[in-house]
Order: structure tokens, then sequence, then C-alpha cells
């Protein structure tokens, strides 16, 4: 399903990139929806690094060994924490449901209690394993849940990007607004700006590389600063491969308990 | 002799390396001191070595989780913890030797969870990995998409270990007079008609997951039948003879998410457990009853705060008033509600948290505030207090127990 919609947006863009009456016309919403909707493949398998780091310079590193599929109206997402020790075997597993308003299904598998406990994705506030993102930073918002617009273009890194300013509907949000580079005709999020519920500045999200991969952009690795905390997380994906076709039943509480 | 041994370690070891088989584990140093009744005893100088070895092939793994622990009286206790292999097929894995088996939904209850028996030698106080036994036999699942069929069978029985009797956690058993204790029955003979089985069916679903279970086992708790001899002076000693009988659950569980909360329920109702009567001089001092054992709780989250609420009710039908009150079973109905918060902060380097059982019945509590600190990926610092309260039941038998401890633990 959200291939298609991926097609027919991607064979949209094909027939406007090359004018000017696209970027005339554009919203902010189409513009974040063609982000929300850039094909990445059918599934994906990587190796995630995540580096926390503290203002003195000290660093944390969690490993984690991730693997997603696209199944239409539902994507899987499966991870094996490796790294640091005392996490090591534990793994996540979230099924998100492209359903407007249908919240996600998690579950967590803690090797030591040898137990599976599924957790309420309603805690989108909270932090990633200590990190600078938060579990909703790490999925996809979707557009609608959002008001756009376009505040202008602008050079960023060589490359020219649209500045869309994207306000939460929901006013309970814990973020009061964002600001997003997002790459012409690419797709891609170079920049984005975090503002808290006084609407100062909290993080910024950058875009440190991005790859093509089977014909995918694919970015693989970023940093969030928290400005105020002056804390900050790198995340890089290593080892990525495209459409291996990975098995529908690797997704499931077997394969959590398994282990990689 | 020494030099051989070591070097057929050391051959061991690298052997396994080369092929890659994966070492993990902890060294912890745990350090607890008695609040009580005026002393300040170090009730706990604990070192444990917990040593997991593992290896997974494509289509099968195996597991070994030693664990040492040294107390300052310089003794030495070694326990297997689990020591067996999987073999993975496409639609069903089998997983056979000494293995710990969690069920249901619950926390720090045992409802459905009745396949790996209980090591209570500290109690309810160490973390519920060390708590587990690992029983030995053979465990197969059976897969349908996110539908598990599992079949558990036992041809060695394991039964609840208590605290030795010296223990400051020892249970002191309560009879009329000083009984003497035949432990000629105690033993259940390992043999194919003694097995224990265990069935489930679960199901990990978008709208909820859930588990049905039953199981034929033995009681992991003995009875304690009395009778009655001559103490050769004209008078009658009362003798207590601890057996394990069978028992029967069929129970289940499940968890679901409503709104931002997380709702579980587990529920078995067991055939045939015996209670202690009152009188022991009639039927041997016990009677037979059914009784069920459930628990309703929901997980939330409120500022940062993760939360977790239980309770928890026992109810034994036709109960009658011969059955002699235990902190396990006191009334017909046995009422207990668990409770958990836990806030982390510094991006989870420190958590705070704070665990507490209550006993209606006895008004009794434990509380567990403990504090969390990784000082760094690899070592984690823990301060806590066990506070007891009440004078009776479960935990008021433990008030002059109240401690403070310290744990450093290096994981790798």
């Amino acid at each position: 399903m959200k291939n298609t919609k991926i097609i027919s947006i991607a064979f949209t863009i094909l027939l406007f990139a090359s004018t000017s009456i696209f970027s005339q016309e554009a919203t902010g919403l189409q513009i974040v929806e063609n982000v929300y909707n850039r094909a990445a493949g059918d599934d994906m398998t990587s190796d995630l690094t995540m580096t926390l780091i503290n203002s003195s310079g000290k660093e944390r590193v969690r490993t984690i060994k991730q693997f997603s599929r696209d199944f239409g109206d539902i994507e899987k997402k499966i991870m094996f924490f490796v790294k640091p020790a005392d996490v090591k075997n534990t793994s996540f597993m979230t099924w998100g449901y492209d359903e407007e308003g249908k919240d996600d299904d998690q579950w967590i598998y803690l090797p030591a209690l040898k137990k599976t406990k599924r957790i309420s994705s309603d805690s989108k506030s909270d932090y990633f394993m200590g990190s600078d993102f938060t579990y909703d930073d790490l999925g996809d918002r979707h557009p609608t849940q959002d008001t756009h617009i376009i505040l202008r273009e602008e050079l960023l890194n060589g490359e020219s990007c649209y500045v869309v300013e994207s306000t939460p509907k929901d006013e309970d949000y814990m973020y009061s607004k964002t600001i997003t580079w997002i790459i012409k005709d690419k797709w891609i999020g170079l920049k984005k700006d975090f503002y808290d519920e006084d609407e100062d500045l909290l993080k910024t999200l950058t875009v440190e590389k991005y790859e093509e991969i089977k014909g995918f952009l694919i970015i693989n690795h970023t940093e969030m600063k928290n400005v105020q905390k002056d804390h900050k997380t790198t995340m890089e994906l290593k080892n990525i491969k495209i459409d291996t076709g990975i098995s529908k039943s690797k997704f499931s509480e077997r394969m959590m308990t398994r282990g990689i | 002799m020494k030099n051989i041994l070591l070097i057929m370690i050391f051959a061991f070891t690298y052997s396994l390396f080369a092929q890659s088989v994966d070492f993990s584990g902890y060294v912890r140093n745990y350090s607890g001191m008695l609040l009580g009744n005026g002393s300040n005893d170090f009730v706990i100088l604990q070192n444990t070595f917990n040593l997991n070895i593992e290896k997974s092939f494509d289509n099968s793994a195996f597991q070994v989780n030693p664990m040492i622990y040294h107390d300052y009286s310089d003794s030495l206790t070694f326990r297997l913890r689990e020591a067996y292999m999987d073999l993975y097929f496409d639609n069903f894995d089998l997983r056979v030797g000494k293995q710990q088996i969690v069920w249901g939904k619950a926390d720090g209850v045992f409802i459905t969870d009745i396949v790996s028996p209980k090591d209570l030698f500290q109690f309810l106080l160490p973390e519920f990995d060390e708590i587990r036994i690992g029983v030995e036999g053979a465990k197969f699942d059976y897969y349908i998409g996110n539908n598990t069929f599992e079949i558990v069978w036992l041809p060695v029985f394991a039964p609840t270990e208590y605290a030795d009797p010296n223990s400051v956690w020892a249970v002191t058993p309560t009879f009329p007079t000083t009984p003497t204790f035949d432990y000629s029955k105690v033993r259940v003979q390992t043999s194919l008609e003694n097995s224990e089985v265990f069935l489930k069916y679960s199901a990990l679903t978008e709208y909820v997951d859930f588990e049905i279970m039953g199981g034929y086992m033995w009681d992991d708790d003995p009875t304690m039948f009395s009778s009655f001899a001559p103490d050769g002076t004209g008078g009658m000693n009362i003798v207590i003879t601890p057996e394990h009988k069978r028992i029967s659950l069929a129970g289940g569980s499940f968890s679901t998410t409503l709104g931002p909360l997380v709702l579980r329920g587990e529920s078995a109702y067991y055939f045939g457990k015996y209670f202690n009567t009152s009188n022991p001089a009639v039927n041997q001092g016990v009677i037979e009853k059914d009784y069920i054992h459930y628990m309703i709780g929901t997980d939330f989250n409120l500022f940062d705060i993760n939360f977790s609420m239980q309770f928890i009710q026992k109810v034994i039908m036709n109960y009658e008033e011969v059955i002699k009150p235990t902190p396990l079973f006191n009334d017909e109905f046995s009422n207990m509600i668990t409770f958990l918060a836990r806030y982390s902060i510094f991006n989870e380097t420190l958590d705070l948290e704070l665990f507490s059982y209550y006993d209606f019945e006895f008004d009794d509590a434990l509380i567990r505030p403990r504090m969390l600190y990784d000082f760094s990926d690899s070592i984690n610092l823990q301060f806590g207090a066990n506070l007891f309260t009440g004078t009776e039941g479960m935990f008021g038998q433990y008030d002059k127990n109240d401690m403070i401890y310290g744990k450093i633990i290096y994981s790798f």
C-alpha cells in the first residue's frame, strides 16, 4: 500500500520536478508528505551504533542490530540490543500502522526476566535508551498531525532546501514546533530544530551523511544535540542491506526471545 | 596435576573462543546490613560471578549459565542456573536440558508462573532470575504465525528451596508443640509416572497478548501431614511428615493497551491443594480444597515516572474454618497489592525506584526503595533498603530484618 503510494508520488514528482510550477504550488504539507513517503525499500537490515556524549565529553555506546519491513499498511521493526553488556539480548519490537490515529504496538523482551512485555506506545516523549532521541523522533510522525508552512528556501551545506515550520495540532505535544530544512527533490530532512513548550530551541537534528543504496536514498549518520542540556547523541548505521526479503516470521515473539 | 588442570581449562577456554562462543555475565559485590532489633549485623557480604556461555548456529544453540557465590564465611556455592541445547526447525523449536521457564503477565507474584520453582534462600529479595530454579526437562514450541503451542515435560521434580534454618530468612513452623520431623516421604522419585507436564497456548496480536495454560505437577511446597507417636515417657509426640502431593491447575493471562494504560491480568484455578488444619489430630492435620489465584494490574507513565500497580487475590473454595491460617493463606480471601514507581534522570544514568508489597490481611508490607547509577557502560552501582512492616504475615515475620544494602555490578 505504502509502496504504491510512493510510486505514484515519485511519478508525480518526476512529471513536475523539471518545471518551476511544483515549487510555486507546493504546500508545506506536500513537502512533508514527500519526506514521509520517500521510498526506502521494502525491508532493511542494519547495525546501529548510538553514541551518547555528555557535556564533559564522556561517551556511552549502545549497539543494536535492527530489522524492518514494510507490509503495506503495517510496518514492523525488531531491534536486538548488543551493547552495553547489561542490556545484551534485550529486544524491542514495534508494529506501526498507516491507519491514522492507530497507536503503534510495542513489546520489549527482557532476557533476565525471560519475559516479553507489552508496553504503551503513548510514552512517545520518553527518550530511547537514554539518548537525545525520543521514541517519537525515531518514528514516522504522520504529516497530518501537524500544520506545515514554508518559511523560505535556502542553501544548506550546498543543498537547495525548503525550510518548513511544523506546528502540532495537539497542543499537548512535547514540541511547540519544529523547523526542518528539506532538500528539494531528494526529500531528505537535512536539519531539524525542535522547540520546547516555551518555544525555546531544545534540540537540533543534523544529517551528517546519506547515501544511495539500491537506488534508495538512505540516511546513515545523524546527530541530535540537546542545546539546553549540552548533551548529544550520534546515530550511525552500518552494514545496511535493502530488500533482502526478510521473512515475515522475523517479527515475532519467537525471534524476540531467540535473539539475533 | 594442578598445572595440567589449568592447561586443560585454558585449552578448553581457548578452543571455545576460537569457535566464537559468546561469553557474558557479571561480577557483583553485594553488602547488606541489618537495621532491625538494634543490631547492625552484616547479614550479606557476598561476591558473585555469573557467566553466560552461549553459541548460536543457524538451526541450533546452546547456553550454559553457572553462578558462583562467595560469602564472608569464605564458603563457595555453585549453582548451575541453566544448561540447555536448542534445536530450531521451520515451525517448531525444541529446548532440552536445565532451563528457567517463565509464564504469565504478573510481576513479582507467581500465579501461572509455576513451572520453575523458587529458591527462597533470601526470601523474595534477590533479582527474580536468581529466585527461579532451573528445571531439568524438555520444552517443545510449535508456531503458527504469532501463535505458540508449548509443551513442557519435566521428568525431575524440583521443589521450593527455603532458607537455611539458621538464616535470618528462615520460616519458623508453627505447631502446638515441638514436633519431630519424618522426612522419609519428602523426596519424589524420578520416574516417568512422576513427571510433570505443562501446556500453554499463547498469542501476540495487534489488540491483546494472551496465554492459556494448564499443568499437572507436584505442589512445590510439601504438605505437612501430622501423626502422633509415643515419646517414651508416656506422652505423645507430634510427628510431621512432609510430602509433596500432586496438584493440577488451569489458567491464563492477558496484556493489552488502553490509551496510555497497559492493562494486565492473570488467573489460575488450582485443583486439590492440601491445607493444614488447626487440629493436627483430625485427618492427619490436612484438608483438600481448590483455590483461585488472580491478579489485575496496570502500567502507565505520569510526569515521566513509570508506575505499575497490581491487585492480587487468593480465594479458597468451599472454605472451612478448620483451615489453619498461614502467611500465604490467612483466610478465605487473601488480598495483596504491589506498587512500583521508577524515575530515570540524567539520560537514564540514574534511576530512582520504589517497589512495595502490601498484604491487607496482616497489614504488613515490604518496602524497597532503590537507587541505581550507571557509573559507566559496564559498572552499575546500587544502593537500597528492604523495609519490613507489621509483626506477622509473609512480610511482617521478617520485621527485624530491615536492611540497607549496596551493590557494585560489573557487566561484561
